[in-house]
């Protein structure tokens, strides 16, 4: 049966509490997941009373100063603090977004930070991904075309076919939406999660690609596909601003279309 | 560095391996279509029921029985009816596919199937006795 409940070693406690410095005047509580492979002991959420005017506006910033000023043993990920290589994926105030694009001024009352749910803690924010990546390399998510390209050009699209593309090629793998959704929660060791079905349909949709019936036998399961059950968490999370849902929709679509 | 707390490793198979599983079914179109289907045919004969629910309110049983043995209220009602019990096996079948997992799935889906099957079952025939021996009923009644 699914689980409802954590199980034992994953109830949260309560951590410690560092107070904000004297004089501090502009003071925002952030409260962030803690759990250590090393010690044995159940995670706990630590509390960090943190003085905003003495860092930048975003979410990353404030994790950044705690590492640098507060406590160094807080362990997240994080590169480029723009939005490209969606390192910075965790739960913020409820919602997976990526740090580094998260105002902390959008947040009312404390902010509240987890890492992405549902997945293995490496150690604090650090979720383990590779299960994500392995169904990301079982789509095969590279260009697959029989026909040799021109010898002295790239492969050509029209305006067109080019356009098909967009809403999926600025897709970064931060894997936000496969976290948000119940049934990747559920049925994630066959589920393949809206950010691999999005990345799937981006090849189905390529007009260079000359493999999409092979894609589409591949993704033609009770699960695998279909376990997408339109809940659309994945659309509302995406901190692209892509529809993975819709993606999704088009793949059920072609493989009907291709039945009847 | 060993570590004391690590528990013991039972699965090594690589992540790409336990990824590609056993491979993709290659089925779920149709459940997936019928699932849409029938939901659909289903909206216009609900709402027919409805009308017709409210129309016979208030009625005798034998106003009810005449009802039942016209060959158009029939035909609706047994498109409703088995309709309705297709429609739901097809959907618990869905939440069984999503909260149940491992050994206990196949037999709960089978069980499940067996219970919406009885009972459509049990709609069907009382729907043929109300218009197969309505009318004579009727006569009986009637004589």
């Amino acid at each position: 049966m699914v689980e409802f409940r954590l199980p034992k070693n994953s109830t949260v406690g309560k951590g410690r509490t560092f107070t904000a410095p004297a004089g501090a005047t502009n003071v925002k509580t952030f409260r962030i997941y803690r759990w250590s492979p090393d010690d044995g002991n159940n995670p706990v959420v630590d509390t960090y009373e943190i003085d905003l005017d003495r860092i930048g506006p975003m979410v990353l910033d404030a994790l950044i100063h705690i590492k640098n000023d507060i406590d160094s043993t807080l362990t997240f990920r994080r590169s480029c603090r723009e939005g490209i290589c969606g390192s910075c994926a965790m739960n913020i105030a409820g919602e997976n977004t990526l740090a580094c694009l998260k105002p902390i001024r959008d947040i009312e009352g404390d902010v509240g930070i987890y890492p992405l749910p549902h997945m293995p803690v490496i150690k604090d924010l650090v979720p383990d991904l590779d299960g994500a990546y392995a169904q990301l390399r079982s789509i095969e998510p590279w260009l697959k075309s029989d026909t040799a390209p021109p010898p002295d050009a790239e492969r050509r699209q029209s305006i067109e076919e080019r356009a098909e593309l967009d809403g999926m090629w600025e897709c970064i793998l931060c894997f936000c939406c496969s976290t948000s959704c119940p049934s990747y929660w559920w049925n994630g060791d066959r589920y393949l999660g809206p950010a691999t079905l999005l990345a799937a349909y981006r090849w189905i949709a390529d007009s260079r690609d000359e493999h999409a019936g092979d894609r589409l036998d591949a993704l033609e399961d009770p699960l695998k596909l279909y376990a997408c059950r339109t809940i659309m968490n994945c659309t509302q999370t995406c901190p692209k601003g892509l529809n993975p849902a819709r993606a999704i929709g088009r793949i059920k679509e072609l493989q009907l279309e291709r039945k009847v | 560095m060993s570590n004391p707390h690590k528990p013991h490793v039972k699965v090594m198979r690589s992540q790409l391996s336990r990824a590609r599983g056993l491979g993709s079914a290659q089925t779920g179109v149709a459940h997936w279509w019928a699932e849409r289907a029938s939901a659909v045919a289903l909206v216009p004969l609900s709402g027919w029921f409805v009308i017709q629910v409210f129309r016979l309110a208030g009625a005798s049983q034998p106003e009810v029985a005449k009802w039942g043995a016209r060959p158009l209220n029939a035909t609706m009602m047994l498109s409703l009816v088995i309709l309705t019990f297709y429609h739901t096996q097809l959907g618990l079948q869905v939440i069984i596919d999503d909260y149940v997992h491992g050994k206990a799935h196949l037999p709960a889906g089978l069980l499940m199937k067996g219970i919406v099957f009885l009972l459509g079952l049990f709609g069907t025939v009382s729907v043929l006795k109300l218009a197969l021996a309505g009318s004579s009923r009727g006569r009986i009644a009637a004589g």
